[in-house]
């Protein structure tokens, strides 16, 4: 089962006040952590366990600037036998679209029966590419895979529906899943086991080796246009309670009391 | 060198000393005699992965401190941990402190940037940007973000102003001092803060370093090779203080006061009088001795990566044994000098119902007391 898996390098933005870059389309990332997306670290995750028992290999993929290497390096580390990274600054402003259009053209040359996404990013949160890279590679996809299960040519996957329901569904490969986290439990890679891969080779490809041309990524390449990025205006309705912790808590409680709710 | 001989476990006389001085043996699953003669019988860590008890252990260190044969049990139970950190098992919350450490430079994940939060808008010295000085004081992640903690270094840095003491701090460039991050097995972690940490000491201009926290105080001063630099716990510093009449206490503090000796402060370093003296130094302050106390004093479990691992043990908390013994000697506070031990020992007063009877302070806590100081 040779297994393909598309990763994304994200800013890590919880409990960072975030400030809208100078071009108002973007965020200011100076000082910014960035790590892998983490539905995508599910994804990896699980086309390791999928190889750990069915054997075959993995190859993860990512496209995005240079700096992107540290989250192929960490799939090299988790477990991962193969990393290709297409990075090119005129790649720069892809949408979804243009981003699938990249992985596929990628993809279109190499062996696989399944690969596997992340459901969405944790940065823009469009949720297209997994879908998107499905449609441009012509092969069946399913989206919000909570469970994976091998057959012979044949892939059993249940997906989270609505409601609180699952779908259970048996798909022909090749085929794409957009993985949902909690899918599995992610194990840790070490810096030790990041080191070890430090000299394992990253195959690296930029716009002309993928053979795309200019005006197919990029805005030129994009059907999505970024407009603006603001903070939504502050509605009615949230009170921010200020004070002590001690202080913020009695006010907490009096609210709670007052509402019937303690 | 293999994991057996590394430990020297060929050499283990099987006395039991280890277990019979671990503080959590008796609640949790874990032996730590046994486990060392069932690595030596099985020829590998391999055989002790899957001991239920590998994430109780605090690295108190007593089993290690009391070894009639100078093995370190409590650095075997590091070993172990750290094969569980290679092969990526190790529990969730584990991950994310360690993930947390590499992504953030602390274990709770807090982002850089507020890193110096606590300060509020107390001017402090930003070392070397900011100029120079002779101390570096290192805050330590709990300190800099708990917000139970956060007023505390904001008292240190009165104190020492009221002293004439010079000092600076690293601000956001300050890092996980590692201690926790080695004890919970992830070695390469820790040589990467260490480090980076180290750089930014050099770099710093000042030629001493004091802590907070006896955890980045241990690691400074054994795990790091800080050539040249004078290391201490703040409560060394504030002892001198004293004795050079820099540091005088204008208020009285009518209260019965148990020190609790934390681990990594008392046992492991011997530094069992300069936190006594302060407490002592305190007018009107009753200083009372837990039956366990200096070498025996019972550790509080929030070492060793305790703070981000539950562990397996059952039943009665030390935190709240500590708690209740505290309050049958009559003490109303019980003052420590590390911020594990006064986050659990809090905890064990909240579960026992007791927080009211007994109070849980750092000593800073009742020097500001002493100085009379307001808005702490």
């Amino acid at each position: 089962m040779d297994i393909i898996v598309c990763i994304k390098r994200v800013p890590e933005v919880a409990e960072i006040d975030l400030q809208v870059d100078q071009t108002g389309k973007g965020i200011q990332d100076e000082g910014l952590v960035f790590g892998v997306n983490d539905w995508d670290n599910y994804a990896v995750e699980e086309a390791v366990r999928i190889k750990e028992k069915h054997g075959g290999k993995v190859t993860a993929i990512t496209v995005g600037p240079a700096e992107s290497e540290d989250v192929v390096r960490r799939a090299l580390a988790l477990g991962a036998d193969e990393a290709v990274m297409a990075t090119d600054p005129k790649s720069e402003g892809s949408d979804g679209y243009a981003i699938a259009k990249i992985l596929a053209a990628v993809i279109k040359d190499m062996t696989y029966d399944i690969i596997l996404t992340g459901a969405l990013a944790d940065d823009d949160g469009y949720a297209q590419v997994g879908a998107t890279l499905a449609e441009l590679l012509d092969i069946p996809h399913a989206t919000l895979v909570t469970a994976i299960e091998i057959e012979e040519k044949r892939v059993k996957v249940k997906r989270e529906l609505e409601g609180g329901m699952e779908e259970a569904l048996d798909v022909a490969t090749p085929a794409l899943f957009t993985i949902q986290s909690g899918i599995n439990e992610p194990r840790y890679v070490s810096i030790m086991g990041i080191r070890k891969v430090a000299k394992k080779e990253v195959a690296t490809l930029d716009l002309n080796a993928v053979g795309l041309s200019p005006d197919q990524v990029g805005a030129e390449g994009s059907l999505i246009f970024v407009e603006k990025i603001f903070p939504p205006p502050v509605g009615e309705g949230a009170e921010l309670l200020e004070g002590s912790p001690d202080e913020v808590a009695t006010k907490v409680t009096d609210i709670f009391q007052k509402g019937g709710v303690i | 060198m293999d994991f057996l001989e590394k430990y020297e476990l060929y050499a283990c006389l099987q006395c039991g000393k280890c277990t019979g001085g671990c503080p959590v043996s008796l609640r949790a699953p874990l032996n730590i005699r046994s486990l060392m003669r069932e690595v030596l019988m099985g020829g590998s860590p391999e055989v002790a992965l899957e001991c239920p008890g590998l994430w109780d252990c605090t690295t108190c260190a007593t089993c290690t401190l009391r070894c009639p044969r100078g093995l370190e049990p409590s650095e075997v139970i590091v070993g172990l941990r750290g094969e569980l950190v290679e092969q990526g098992n190790v529990p969730k919350t584990v991950i994310d402190a360690l993930e947390g450490t590499f992504k953030h430079g602390n274990p709770w994940g807090k982002p850089r940037q507020k890193r110096t939060e606590w300060k509020g808008d107390m001017a402090v010295k930003v070392l070397p940007d900011e100029g120079e000085a002779e101390w570096l004081y290192f805050i330590g992640c709990a300190a800099s973000y708990d917000p139970r903690l956060q007023g505390i270094p904001r008292i240190l840095c009165r104190v020492l102003e009221a002293a004439g003491v010079s000092f600076g701090i690293l601000g956001t460039k300050e890092s996980c001092c590692g201690n926790e991050i080695r004890r919970m097995g992830e070695a390469g972690l820790f040589e990467e803060l260490r480090e980076e940490n180290t750089k930014n000491f050099n770099a710093s201009g000042a030629k001493a370093i004091f802590t907070m926290s006896p955890h980045c105080f241990n690691t400074f001063s054994t795990e790091y090779e800080l050539d040249g630099f004078k290391v201490l716990h703040y409560t060394q510093l504030l002892a001198d203080l004293i004795k050079e009449e820099k540091l005088t206490f204008s208020h009285e503090v009518n209260k019965k006061v148990v020190y609790h000796d934390p681990c990594f402060l008392g046992k492991q370093h011997e530094v069992f009088d300069p936190p006594r003296e302060i407490l002592r130094a305190i007018p009107g302050l009753e200083l009372l001795e837990f039956e366990r106390s200096r070498e025996r004093s019972l550790c509080c479990e929030g070492g060793g990566g305790r703070m981000w691992a539950e562990g397996a043990g059952e039943g009665e908390r030390n935190s709240e044994t500590r708690v209740k013994d505290a309050h049958a000697m009559g003490a109303e506070i019980i003052a420590t000098a590390c911020p594990f031990c006064l986050l659990t020992l809090e905890d064990g007063a909240k579960t026992t119902g007791l927080e009211e009877k007994v109070l849980i302070r750092e000593i800073l806590e009742l020097v500001a007391e002493a100085m009379g100081f307001d808005n702490v």
